[in-house]
């Protein structure tokens, strides 16, 4: 499908006009992020079709830089026009900011070299048919009411793909592009027992290559085992038990400390990390390490939202935690280095973030040994809220799942929470499984806590 | 910082021009819309309709008592659907040029069979009324006023306690023009502003003890807003729960007689009963309220409405986002299940008609049926009666986010402040709370409702399925039996006497 697709290198020259009128308006340094997409996403319902969408999206965010004070503005309307009005918003824009010294962008000697082809499209994935997307769609949604007579009805059921482009350019001459693209799909079947309760399962495969997607059979099997498997799901009496967390409950769990990794809050003290660096804050065999260079991988990038040259770099080394996570911004006013981990879209400044974070397990053990040391305990497959509190590192959620007894998982649970404060948390991790998942930014193995609160009852 | 502060008043405006002169207005006119319809209808489909937007942001930021960003933006579209029985193509595009839009009506026609004679439409005008005339567009109001705001806050905060460590504040509008045709011939017009101003404060006690708080308000509302909910107001209160917190002991863990403090606390309702009425859960049979209309779903105290007419609400639509009047909605009458929230597609299906709740984030997503403003009806008791009557209990004051599963109905929602509840009064704050339960079965627990009745103060929003909408949300002061509370202190309270029946 071309829709979308432009001539290689326009978007980076568009970039690289707007930050040259930015220059010649009066800022003082400037940037431009540009992108253009294409989407395409399929949902079927009862064997048809139920919503086909396809759209193309584009647009470009200026950040200035004048007199110290941080000014920005965004379009998505790439006219002539609309692009001087761009210029003279963001330079407008900066004299209601203060000025700070923090504001500046890395000058050209900080980039390294581009490193290299890192495969964030496929052709495949590029060339992917709505007939292809429909099949599979359909295929799930099938196999998932083959699994039990139990599956009556899907929330949803889909399949989508994006293809985009990606430009930077700045004052301090960087200048640079790329393509990316993933293909995604995701099945939420809903199970009903004979008493007419219901329990929705879910599952989802989303990759930049279509030859590592997980089969729609596969998708569709998984989520609807996942809703059978809770019918009938209750609490459990409050207690304090070894918790395990599944793959993407384990991946959920890392990504909520993205947070408290934020150098900004750091610096602000408002992270529950701040003063840690060197010291111990989990268990010897764990590491975390955020890795921008990773083939294939969903976070992936040559170069961050400011143009910094991505890498891949140790947060938390063998349980001692190493480094913050920085943007440039918050890297001076820190007096540390950027980790090259901005996000960016073209309608917001950048944003600390992470590419692929990695949850990696020196010692792994086979996950379903994780299960089986533990004589009374709770298996978490899904949870409810957000939680986390960067701040104090106080956490409770909402949770769902198995209760394991004698190291079988058993009957299902929910209307339960989880509680605990983080850095007891991570220091309590006492059994990492050998299942790394690979989908998603954040990757991490069935993970075990060695006690934390459950109420429920 | 009183420096920054000076700084920013004695700038110069920035000149004339280079603010929006006027408010926005939707690209498209009607018949250009017509000429769309047109072709969306062009391979049978029985429904088409084309939405334009466009929307002017703009957003302040502050953080160490300076404005760390000022930004502005312009986000243009057109969505177009084309709906054939319950199959629905749709195509965006932000490129405004009529080859591009022509080119989005065909995609979204693709959806229907074979091509065909489509037939013309002539759009006639809905009447619409208003729930949030604004006089001065937010688009059009000069950055420094709104920088002003922030600074004004900034200061209270850091003058409120000397322990209080951190200060950040925002300041977030937008002016949203829209457009909706369709080939039922009902053309519609809106202009929707929306602004909120937040603080989040950090408080330091001893032996380095941090707790945050957070306050803000906003809603429909032009700037003139800000003069009754003063933004020192609203940063002390961020910084009054931060330093209210300080000394926290952990939350008791398990289920126990809860008291919600009125408010923000209706994401109560959002969560336990309002998302499980929308109708697109309903029709697909995921909601467990499904076929439940007529049947007791809730104690007899409970009345819930859905009103998307509330003056200046965040929720609050003159028009939804298909171009139907806002309503106002008893959902729930005394525990009696009355009715659903419908979009134009999930009415079609299911033989309803719309209830003007088909919502959508912007032109990129096709609408479906959402809440505007949940409020549950006040009862009689005054706050005070309800709070003397506890012996042992939880009292919620503030909140934070929530969630729900559809289908079992479990929610979570977060307390940012709460207390113990000893033979009538508070006593000591407690830390790191979560509330879950299970919609239906915590409503039938509600024991006691306040006279009370407040709506939350206007910066909520809430997602589903990727599209985020902003809402509105109130609750009076209620009592609940049995609600579990989620914490780490075990132990510590008598068991709850009777276990509650499950999904009765």
């Amino acid at each position: 499908m071309a829709t979308g697709r432009i001539p290689k290198g326009e978007l980076r020259r568009l970039a690289e006009r707007v930050v040259e009128r930015a220059k010649r308006r009066g800022a003082r340094q400037a940037d431009a992020f540009a992108e253009v997409s294409r989407e395409s996403s399929v949902r079927v319902r009862d064997g048809e079709v139920e919503e086909l969408s396809q759209a193309t999206g584009k647009g470009i965010g200026l950040r200035v830089v004048a007199a110290g004070r941080l000014g920005f503005a965004y379009t998505s309307d790439l006219s002539g026009g609309a692009l001087e009005t761009l210029v003279d918003r963001a330079l407008a824009l900066a004299k209601a900011s203060a000025p700070d010294e923090a504001n500046r962008l890395p000058n050209a000697r900080a980039l390294a070299a581009r490193n290299g082809p890192q495969e964030l499209l496929d052709p495949a994935v590029e060339a992917l048919s709505t007939d292809w997307k429909i099949d599979a769609a359909k295929t799930m949604e099938r196999v998932g009411r083959g699994v039990d007579a139990h599956v009556k009805a899907f929330e949803s059921v889909g399949a989508s793909d994006v293809a985009g482009e990606v430009a930077i350019a700045t004052s301090e001459g960087i200048s640079d592009e790329y393509r990316h693209g993933y293909v995604a799909l995701y099945s939420a079947p809903v199970a009903q027992d004979d008493a007419g309760g219901l329990q929705t399962g879910y599952w989802v495969d989303y990759r930049r290559f279509l030859a590592d997607l997980e089969t729609p059979e596969a998708v569709g099997r998984r989520a609807a085992e996942r809703a059978v498997r809770m019918l009938g799901a209750r609490k459990v009496e409050s207690c304090r038990v070894p918790v395990v967390l599944d793959p993407l409950m384990a991946a959920s769990f890392f990504g909520g400390l993205v947070a408290a990794l934020n150098g900004n809050l750091v610096r602000k003290k408002a992270s529950f990390l701040a003063g840690r660096v060197g010291e111990r804050i989990a268990p010897v065999d764990l590491s975390l390490v955020d890795d921008g260079l990773l083939s294939r991988g969903l976070g992936s990038r040559p170069f961050d939202g400011e143009g910094l040259a991505t890498r891949r770099q140790s947060l938390v080394e063998r349980g001692v935690l190493r480094c913050y996570l920085y943007d440039c911004h918050a890297a001076q006013k820190a007096k540390a280095k950027s980790t090259a981990t901005a996000s960016r879209g073209y309608q917001s400044l950048p944003a600390i973030g992470t590419t692929n974070l990695m949850a990696v397990a020196h010692a792994p053990v086979p996950a379903a040994e994780i299960v089986r040391g533990v004589s009374r305990g709770l298996y978490v497959t899904s949870m409810l809220g957000h939680g986390a509190d960067p701040v104090t590192g106080d956490y409770s959620r909402g949770a769902a799942g198995l209760l394991i007894e004698g190291g079988e998982l058993s009957r299902p649970v929910q209307e339960v929470t989880v509680a605990g404060n983080l850095l007891e948390m991570l220091a309590g991790i006492d059994a990492m499984g050998d299942d790394l998942d690979f989908r998603g930014q954040v990757r991490a193995p069935t993970i075990r806590f060695r006690e934390l609160t459950v109420s429920g009852a | 910082m009183p420096t920054a502060a000076r700084a920013t008043r004695s700038r110069p405006r920035p000149p004339p021009g280079l603010v929006a002169p006027v408010a926005p207005r939707a690209p498209l006119d009607p018949r250009t819309i017509e000429r769309l319809l047109s072709l969306a209808m062009a391979r049978g489909a029985d429904f088409a309709e084309v939405y334009a937007e466009r929307t002017e942001r703009t957003a302040v930021s502050l953080e160490d008592g300076k404005i760390k960003s000022s930004q502005a933006g312009i986000d243009q579209g057109v969505g177009i659907r084309a709906v054939s029985g319950a199959k629905v193509g749709y195509a965006y595009s932000d490129d405004l040029d009529l080859p591009a839009l022509e080119r989005a009506a065909e995609t979204a026609a693709h959806i229907a069979g074979a091509p065909r004679e489509s037939p013309a439409t002539a759009l006639r005008r809905v009447a619409a009324p208003t729930h949030y005339r604004v006089l001065e567009p937010l688009a059009t109001v000069d950055i420094a006023r709104k920088v002003e705001l922030v600074l004004r806050g900034d200061r209270a905060a850091r003058r409120f306690d000397a322990r209080i460590a951190q200060v950040s504040g925002a300041y977030a509008d937008q002016t949203r023009a829209i457009s909706v045709g369709n080939t039922e011939g009902h053309f519609a017009e809106d202009v929707q502003d929306l602004c909120r101003l937040h603080f989040q404060v950090v408080a330091v006690g001893k032996g380095g003890e941090r707790r945050t708080g957070f306050y803000g308000g906003g809603g429909r509302v032009d700037l003139r807003f800000y003069e009754s909910f003063s933004p020192e107001k609203a940063a002390e209160e961020a910084a009054r729960q931060a330093i209210a917190t300080l000394g926290a002991v952990d939350a008791p863990a398990g289920p126990q007689t809860v008291v919600l403090g009125p408010g923000w606390s209706g994401i109560l309702l959002h969560e336990a009963i309002g998302h499980g009425l929308e109708a697109d859960f309903i029709r697909k049979g995921t909601s467990l309220f499904t076929g439940k209309v007529g049947q007791k779903v809730a104690s007899e105290l409970v009345t819930v409405i859905d009103d998307g007419t509330v003056a200046g609400g965040r929720g609050s639509v003159n028009v939804d986002d298909e171009g139907v009047p806002g309503e106002r909605k008893i959902l729930i009458e005394n525990g009696v299940l009355r009715g659903y929230m419908f979009d134009r597609l999930n009415a079609k299906l299911m033989g309803g008609r719309s209830t003007g709740s088909g919502r959508r984030e912007s032109y990129r997503s096709t609408p479906m049926p959402r809440m505007t403003n949940t409020f549950l009806a006040p009862g009689d008791e005054t706050p005070d009666e309800i709070l003397r009557g506890v012996s042992k209990g939880l009292y919620c004051a503030h909140f934070g986010g929530g969630q729900v599963d559809i289908s079992n109905g479990s929610f979570v929602f977060e307390v940012a402040e709460a207390y113990l509840i000893e033979n009538g009064k508070l006593g000591r704050p407690v830390k790191n709370a979560t509330l879950i339960g299970v919609g239906p079965e915590v409503l039938k627990n509600v024991t006691h409702v306040g006279c009370d009745p407040t709506p939350d103060p206007g910066i909520g929003s809430c997602g589903k399925d990727g599209q985020l909408v902003q809402v509105g949300v109130g609750l009076p002061t209620v009592r609940i039996e049995e609600l579990t509370v989620g914490g780490t202190a075990l132990g510590k309270r008598p068991k709850a006497a009777a276990s509650n029946r499950r999904r009765a």
